[in-house]
């Protein structure tokens, strides 16, 4: 598909060098990310690390201070409102109203964006099918669960069918089933061809969902890939040992470090709850391994598991800093939006 | 995550339909005329839909000055005096009407808060309608608010004995005069909700510069009547301009002349000014912080 001005207009997401400053605090400090069209990119970071002010730039929502930004083949500044014709948005604080009913918050979202009355309606009619919401359909939003809510507001997202779908943090706070749910329609939608912008904190959510990933931290992009990708440079698994003493916590690691020839430095420590993480190769080996550096080192732990890397363990191994680390030197994103 | 447990799956939803992305995003995105004034719409009769399922606001902002109306109708009247010729009552309704736009006022305020609390303000910017559409919309849904409130009090007005001494084209024109006072106080209201942002925030933010302007006005007392200090505030102040225009259109321009010591053109001046002050720098304001998000 063509626009008017030969542009191609199912290029995705093309974002180039994107900065945002809110006074003396830099959200975004230079954000490479592309999203081929008809996939779905995860973009994952902690909190305050760019990734809801990437999200609203994109989404028109806000201007960057520098960078340029595409999204399906239109300029986020100059053609903002053909962007915004283009795309769907499900906010991190369901975007939907309380006082209004499903149905009224359907049509609504949907008139607003072009579509004449009737066929409103009948789209209308149709997301209440689909999401399961038909029963609820002529309630008040504030009757509505925590998971119904987040249905309607992917369903008013998708009235006009847009060819690029943001979803910021879609599952955050869902129970598992309406996570399930959730996943399920976003795999689907991105078999009927949309392209799909996710974020999440969850690095298992990315896992299952997301074609790529993108790492942001810091207002950077700072690791590019696939899950896979992403878990390789963290090695196989992590062994995480809860010890009985917490004092222990630098012996522990001194220990494992050396075990598993890694520097200190890799072995991520919780000295407050007495936890030390360590990378190790897959395979109970390393469990073993572990149980005999402890052993040696006269250091009890009262619990030691063999786990998956997760998304702090990747922040660790990317960034030499756990995801939470970074909360009390950078404002949260509510701040940032206050500041905008 | 590689397994998924049976039973969960089941629940999920079964075949999306979804036709294909909608055709030529530039044309969806033209602006004409016709399509700002029903973006304008579609927020108004959403506004209007909130206010009827939220009663308590409007029962609030209506109860309120009905009670204090009945207070100086049947309490103060037998004490308070304005001169030869006219009750209290007569004097005290044009006044108790404006007060009630104060409290009215501060539901757009509230309303606006609420959206950007919500993130309805974000969905608004996200789709591809006229940006003017969501404050016009707020202020016609507010306009007609107010109108019905105002309405509603001169009823109640009506009903315990006031009277409009100068017929029916002077009478509507009050009722012209108090909501467009309304409609000022909403767009500094809304101009306060979209700064502060939060809608328990909001009511105070509105009332402490406004409560204080009500007393020192020709309100409750000519201002003749008032301490020598107060005078000079109260004839200059935006609620006195308000109030002489509302009493001058219900009571005539001769009552007017002798309580407050000018004519009802003299009056609507000031309040034809002071309107275009307040909505023009409130509007500017608010317009300058919703497109700063």
């Amino acid at each position: 598909m063509h626009g008017t001005d030969g542009i191609d207009a199912d290029e995705g997401v093309v974002a180039e060098g994107l900065v945002k400053r809110f006074g003396d605090f830099t959200a975004l400090d230079g954000v490479d990310f592309h999203v081929a069209p008809g996939t779905v990119v995860g973009l994952l970071g902690p909190n305050g690390a760019g990734k809801t002010t990437t999200i609203r730039i994109l989404t028109t929502l806000l201007r960057p201070d520098g960078g340029r930004a595409r999204v399906a083949g239109f300029d986020v500044v100059r053609d903002a409102r053909v962007v915004r014709a283009c795309i769907g948005l499900t906010g991190q604080f369901a975007a939907v109203d309380d006082d209004l009913t499903g149905r009224e918050n359907l049509v609504l979202v949907g008139r607003l964006g072009r579509l004449p009355k009737a066929a409103a309606a009948a789209r209308a009619e149709r997301l209440l099918d689909t999401f399961q919401l038909r029963d609820a359909a002529d309630r008040a939003l504030r009757t509505y669960s925590g998971g119904m809510r987040r249905r309607l507001d992917l369903a008013a997202s998708l009235m006009v069918a847009p060819a690029v779908l943001f979803l910021d943090e879609p599952t955050t706070g869902l129970d598992p089933r309406s996570r399930l749910d959730l996943w399920d329609v976003i795999g689907e939608l991105r078999a009927s061809g949309t392209t799909i912008v996710l974020t999440t904190q969850y690095l298992e959510e990315a896992d299952r969902l997301a074609d790529r990933i993108s790492v942001i931290d810091g207002g950077r992009i700072i690791a590019e890939g696939t899950a896979d990708d992403l878990k390789a440079r963290v090695g196989g698994s992590v062994v995480a040992v809860t010890l009985a003493d917490r004092h222990d916590a630098a012996g522990a690691a001194a220990a494992l470090a050396a075990t598993f020839g890694l520097p200190v430095g890799d072995v991520s420590t919780d000295p407050d709850l007495g936890v030390v993480s360590v990378p190790v190769p897959e395979g109970g080996e390393a469990l073993v391994a572990a149980v005999r550096a402890l052993d040696t080192a006269r250091i009890t732990p009262a619990d030691l598991v063999l786990r998956r890397p997760s998304l702090d363990d990747v922040f660790l191994a990317l960034t030499g800093h756990h995801a939470a680390d970074r909360r009390p030197e950078q404002p949260a994103p509510v701040r940032a939006r206050t500041m905008a | 995550m590689t397994t998924v447990n049976p039973d969960l799956r089941r629940s999920a939803p079964a075949g999306l339909d979804l036709p294909q992305p909608l055709a030529d995003p530039r044309r969806r995105a033209a602006l004409p005329p016709a399509r700002v004034l029903a973006d304008i719409g579609l927020v108004t009769q959403r506004n209007l839909r909130k206010v009827l399922r939220n009663p308590r606001l409007i029962v609030f902002s209506t109860i309120q000055p009905f009670m204090q109306l009945l207070l100086f109708a049947f309490v103060f009247s037998s004490v308070a005096t304005v001169g030869p010729g006219l009750g209290y009552k007569q004097f005290v309704v044009p006044a108790v009407l404006v007060q009630t736009m104060t409290f009215a006022a501060m539901g757009s305020g509230i309303g606006i808060a609420n959206d950007l609390h919500m993130g309805m303000i974000d969905r608004f910017r996200s789709l591809p309608i006229a940006r003017s559409a969501f404050l016009v919309g707020r202020t016609a849904s507010d306009s007609l608010r107010l109108g019905i409130q105002a309405c509603l009090l001169v009823a109640a007005a009506l009903a315990i004995g006031f009277r409009f001494q100068t017929g029916v084209p002077a009478a509507l024109g009050m009722l012209v005069v108090v909501v467009m006072f309304g409609i000022a106080l909403s767009s500094f209201s809304a101009w306060i909700g979209l700064a502060v942002r939060d809608p328990e925030t909001v009511q105070a933010a509105v009332f402490i510069p406004i409560l204080p302007l009500v007393f020192t006005s020709s309100a409750f007392a000519p201002i003749s009547r008032l301490p020598g200090w107060m005078q000079p505030v109260a004839k200059a102040s935006p609620v006195t301009a308000a109030i002489d225009t509302a009493r001058g259109l219900a009571l005539g321009d001769d009552v007017l002349v002798r309580l407050s010591g000018v004519h009802l053109h003299t009056a609507a001046w000031h309040f034809a000014l002071w309107w275009i002050a307040i909505v023009g720098i409130s509007t500017a304001l608010a317009v300058r912080r919703y497109r700063l998000g």
